[in-house]
């Protein structure tokens, strides 16, 4: 049996996947990066493994999509089109795949219908498989994307997210199954999306074969992630049961939360008679091999805790939000109250909240929600905009049973049921006018938006355009390699960095003196291909007053609040400013949107009065106690 | 004791004609205002006077000016260009006082500058001009007069301050209508710029180009010229490029010119360097405009194709010399070109670029270039004076020898930090019409295309740039 190559029709390929001899590899360095990395695997990494990858006959790889588009032109300064183009130059044969949150796109929050179909028509110029789910496995939320890549002549894979509990039966599983056919028609693959690396081997097993019993055509992606040590058990049980594709990765850059190595699959599947179809064993150890030594360079984005978390059984926290919520313990300095957040609270609130599934961007949901429980003292005392969102249905219906009332009543307020009958249910978005987009997005860049940064823009608007000044003045940064791009601390003087261009032309920097002038202004002195170059900071603000001031607890932060002295709750992004100065506001009308880890949660005035001053625009990244807005009581 | 030459300039100029001085074996004294206190004209100068804070007025001080000079026990003062090079009055004050004044007297200063005195001897001398008319009378008077004449020679007319000069206090007029309401306006203005509320008419010479002939007088009156340049290449009749010898393929009609040149300069009394300015239009016939009695900043073109030290001839005609070359020992070898580098962005109307720091400066070198600057790595440009960085002329064998050098030269020029006009002047090198020799005074209006140009860091300046930051804040701030 062969590999598939790029550019076969879609329905050759269900074809060719249906008399498979075999299983075949998605290589999901996408997820690798995601869950073992914080995203941060840069493009220069990729292009670096792209030649044996390419000839390792994959069926796909996966390597944009989820949190990627975000954090490339947030975190990496790279253009995600950009990226699939180069790639695509060194790969032609290897199909790219993407995971597509449905209605949610790539983003955490459902999207006009204009614009999903624009992003993913965009998009399908360079991805062949689309690996879409929603985490309410609520179908219509995906029929967009559905629509939109049959007609871009791609593949579909449609997901049924996977978990476990009592509600979770093969029974439930297959009649979704059943839902997304009806919609997307028998020609695509179906992938089991097992984003937690839950149940066992035998579980996942017996889901599979269930679903082959019913469709025996259908072929069947099975994804999952490592969280446990237990994931090559269940591919093994998978490809047994008929699956015909399975995900792993790179063995020499896997981590814990992420694929398993592919190699040590390829080995395990061989004794049990199963071949890897049109795999090269000798093209996946090398590229092992090639980007091993670029590892090192990403050690600050590797997980804060070492070791496997079998534990993942209990709070189902999915591999992708492992290192961001570890991250986030770490950072707010409460990784000490981890083992209750994870194993008490975090069951407890996915119980509570009808044991959905806990994915982008409903696991931030449960996180937040667990965070708060635990952190804030009350429980449900201090919910989060998207979790009021969730009890008023507007990411689809609950799948198995409603949240209790009393959660309805602390969330949504004494009148949560007159709240409820007027607010709740999923909302029509309106279209946007995209022409309006393009013309303010024009103005901001001062230049005619390409079609590719106009998707990027209505994505995420703040970002977006802060990369596309960035690349202005920076240039085409991919071409820098993590030595470089993720250094840290001051490179020696002397020493001379290499690197070619985006156009590729070889340059040499050589790193000169700093030196620190009368204003306290600093040069520094760079050699750039043999001319001297000079770049001048202004001396950083002194770490004084100001930064020490905003250190404050809990307590005194409700305690200024209820004097109109509004400070942010916790450190996160402004993302709306809701009123201006001098506008009146009554006691809990929303003053600000601050976002954190992916959660948009609305900052109140805790009195009613006259908006006196704003301290924050939107944008701004704050601590926790930053002053964001003065409300005078208007007497 | 050596002989102190007091240079009563700054910037590139005063640092030009320190080198003569110095190469004369005499000392150069500076004198500067406040905003200068880092100008490398005072760092090449053997003592340098304060004048105070300026900004400018204290270098149009004439008072101070002498007094310095008699402080220092300088024996002459060069005024350069600018400032009080064209002032009778401190001609005269070095006259009285004692001092030799590097140029002519404050007599052919005063005559010369006053244009209706000046077309009136040139007139007796039989020198060609516009057709024009005397100083107008003063109210209805000077109206009627006005009117008069354009009935006569038609619009469109120019109404010109008596005093003006250097592109100042002119006016186009192209209807009676406008011309009642002009003159006053143009009183007004003239009176306020220059003392003086003098205007008069002339015709209008429709996109001429703009030719004139360096000559040197001593003060026997042995007068010669040193050919002729083109400074037809304008903005708004500020000159940007200057070329020696003129691009007109005439041998016989730039010798008249020449010829003409030393006719005027001999009407006129003058002795020291000097330069006779001419519009020659489509016909070929050409129009005495005026003289100016200083040294030009284009002088160094002249220097290139004749070998004559300019600075140097002029100090030693100020101090009695006579001419020690004749008409006969001049000749015109090749091509010059020289180009004004300033700190102006041509993108925005030339916008001056003052208080920007040059972080890098690195200029070209090699034959046939010079160049004459104050510009140096780490200056901060002022932002009280002109924004002339560096002056670069390039002499070639051919013309084309000539441009591809000028370009060549452009090319080679590094210098980060404020705008300058080289991306604008590397666009006219490579223009066909330019690189034909073919351009008059409306070369820049009607090729606007020389202002499109998209002034880039390269690829690895740009990404220099991160890794420098990188480097100083000791992590990527761009990938936290």
């Amino acid at each position: 049996m062969e590999r598939i190559i790029q550019g076969t029709p879609p329905s050759e390929v269900i074809a060719q996947l249906r008399k498979a001899d075999g299983y075949y590899m998605t290589n999901t360095a996408r997820d690798l990066s995601q869950s073992d990395f914080k995203n941060r695997i840069l493009l220069h990494t990729d292009l670096l493994a792209a030649p044996s990858r390419e000839r390792a006959g994959y069926f796909s790889l996966e390597i944009t999509g989820g949190a990627s588009i975000h954090v490339d032109i947030l975190r990496k300064q790279v253009d995600p089109f950009l990226k699939l183009e180069l790639l695509r130059e060194k790969m032609p044969n290897t199909m790219f795949q993407t995971l597509c949150r449905g209605v949610n796109l790539f983003g955490y929050r459902p999207y006009p219908q204009n614009v999903i179909r624009f992003t993913v028509r965009e998009f399908a110029k360079y991805v062949d498989v689309w690996r879409t789910f929603d985490f309410m496995n609520h179908v219509p939320n995906m029929q967009a994307v559905f629509e939109e890549v049959a007609k871009a002549g791609k593949i579909n894979e449609p997901c049924i997210c996977f978990s476990t509990g009592p509600e979770h039966t093969d029974e439930f599983y297959v009649k979704k199954v059943k839902e997304i056919l009806d919609v997307t028609g028998t020609d695509v693959i179906l992938c089991v999306k097992n984003h937690g690396g839950l149940g066992s081997p035998q579980r996942i097993g017996q889901l599979v074969n269930a679903i082959k019993q019913s469709y025996p055509d259908l072929p069947i992606h099975y994804h999952g992630h490592n969280t446990d040590g237990n994931d090559i058990g269940r591919i093994v049980a998978a490809v047994v049961n008929g699956a015909s594709i399975i995900d792993a990765s790179d063995s020499s850059m896997t981590g814990y939360y992420g694929p398993p190595p592919s190699l040590t699959v390829i080995q395990a599947l061989k004794d049990q008679g199963y071949k890897a179809v049109g795999l090269d064993e000798e093209a996946v150890i090398e590229t092992s091999e090639v980007i091993r030594d670029q590892r090192q360079y990403y050690q600050d984005f590797e997980s804060q805790i070492k070791g496997f978390q079998p534990t993942v059984q209990i709070h189902k926290l999915p591999g992708g939000a492992m290192g961001s919520s570890l991250e986030q313990a770490a950072k707010g300095g409460f990784l000490d109250k981890m083992p209750d957040i994870l194993h008490q609270e975090l069951p407890r609130v996915q119980q509570e909240l009808g044991n959905y599934w806990s994915v982008t961007p409903g696991s931030q949901i449960l996180w937040t929600t667990a965070v708060a429980n635990v952190q804030g003292g009350e429980r449900y005392g201090n919910p989060s905009g998207d979790l009021r969102n969730l009890l008023l249905g507007k990411y689809g219906p609950f799948p198995f049973y409603q949240p209790e009332e009393w959660i309805y009543e602390k969330v949504l307020g004494a009148d949560w049921k007159k709240v409820l009958e007027q607010e709740g249910g999923m909302d029509e978005i309106e279209d946007m006018d995209l022409d309006h987009e393009r013309t303010i997005l024009g103005k901001k860049i001062g230049h005619e938006p390409t079609d590719q940064q106009l998707v990027l823009y209505l994505q995420h608007p703040n970002d977006a355009v802060n990369f596309f000044k960035f690349e202005e003045e920076f240039g085409k940064v991919y071409v820098l390699p993590p030595a470089i791009f993720l250094h840290q601390g001051q490179f020696k003087v002397g020493k001379t960095l290499s690197f070619t261009d985006h156009h590729g032309k070889e340059h040499v920097i050589e790193i000169g003196p700093s030196m620190v002038n009368g204003d306290g202004e600093t040069n520094v002195y760079l050699n750039v291909d043999h001319h001297q170059r000079i770049y001048s900071y202004a001396p950083e603000a002194k770490e004084g007053m100001a930064a020490a001031a905003t250190v404050l607890s809990k307590e005194e932060i409700r305690t200024l609040a209820n004097n109109g002295d509004i400070r942010a709750p916790f450190a996160g992004n402004i993302c709306e400013i809701s009123v201006k100065e001098g506008q009146e506001v009554a006691a809990g009308e929303q003053v600000a949107t601050m976002e954190a880890m992916k959660m948009q949660t609305p900052v109140v005035s805790a009195i009613a009065g006259i908006v006196t001053t704003i301290s924050v625009k939107v944008g701004d990244a704050i601590k926790p106690g930053a002053k964001i807005a003065k409300v005078d009581i208007d007497e | 004791m050596k002989k102190k030459i007091l240079v009563a300039n700054r910037g590139e100029i005063a640092i030009r004609i320190m080198r003569s001085i110095q190469e004369l074996d005499y000392e150069a004294v500076a004198v500067y205002e406040t905003p200068d206190k880092d100008s490398r004209h005072i760092r090449l100068a053997s003592e340098a006077v304060l004048l105070g804070d300026g900004p400018r007025c204290d270098y149009l001080n004439i008072e101070k000016i002498i007094k310095a000079a008699k402080r220092t026990g300088a024996c002459a003062i060069h005024p350069g260009y600018g400032f009080l090079a064209e002032n009778p009055d401190f001609a005269k004050a070095c006259e009285d006082a004692g001092i030799i004044f590097i140029g002519p007297s404050s007599e052919v200063i005063s005559n010369l500058g006053n244009k209706v005195i000046a077309r009136k001897i040139m007139a007796d001398a039989g020198i060609p001009m516009v057709p024009g008319t005397q100083n107008l009378s003063t109210g209805e008077e000077g109206v009627q007069e006005a009117l008069t004449f354009a009935g006569k020679i038609g619009y469109p007319l120019m109404l010109k301050a008596t005093c003006g000069g250097g592109g100042r206090g002119i006016r186009l007029i192209e209807s009676d209508v406008q011309m009642r309401k002009e003159i006053p306006v143009a009183r007004a203005e003239a009176k306020a710029a220059f003392n003086d509320e003098s205007v008069y008419l002339e015709k209008v010479v429709l996109n001429p180009k703009h030719v004139e002939v360096q000559i040197i007088a001593d003060k026997e009156g042995t007068t010669i010229h040193l050919g002729t340049r083109d400074c037809s290449i304008q903005r708004r009749n500020q000159k940007l490029i200057e070329i020696a010898p003129s691009m007109i393929d005439n041998p016989e009609l730039l010798e008249r010119i020449c010829q003409t040149a030393v006719k005027a300069a001999k009407a006129s009394n003058y002795s020291n360097a000097g330069t006779v300015e001419f519009l020659i239009d489509k016909d070929y016939n050409y129009y005495f405009m005026e003289i100016n009695t200083r040294v030009q900043v284009e002088h160094t073109v002249t220097e290139m194709i004749t070998g004559i030290d300019i600075v140097r001839t002029q100090i030693k005609l100020a101090f009695g010399k006579p001419l020690s070359f004749a008409q006969k020992d001049i000749q015109l070898r090749g091509h010059a070109i020289e180009m004004r580098i300033n700190a102006e962005d041509p993108q925005t109307d030339f916008m001056p670029e003052g208080g920007k720091t040059v972080s890098v400066y690195r200029s070209p070198g090699g034959y046939g270039v010079r160049l004459d600057g104050c510009v140096y790595q780490g200056y901060t440009i002022p932002q009280v004076y002109d924004s002339l960085l560096v002056k670069l002329t390039v002499h070639g064998f051919s013309w084309n020898e000539t441009v591809s050098r000028v370009r060549r030269c452009l090319d080679n020029f590094e210098i980060s930090g404020p705008k300058t006009t080289i991306p604008f002047y590397l666009n006219i090198v490579q223009d066909p019409d330019f690189i034909k020799g073919n351009f008059d005074t409306s070369f820049l209006e009607n090729h606007p295309q020389l202002f499109e140009y998209k002034e880039e860091p390269n690829e690895a300046e740009k990404l220099s740039k991160l890794i420098a930051e990188i480097h100083h804040r000791g992590l990527n701030p761009y990938a936290q």
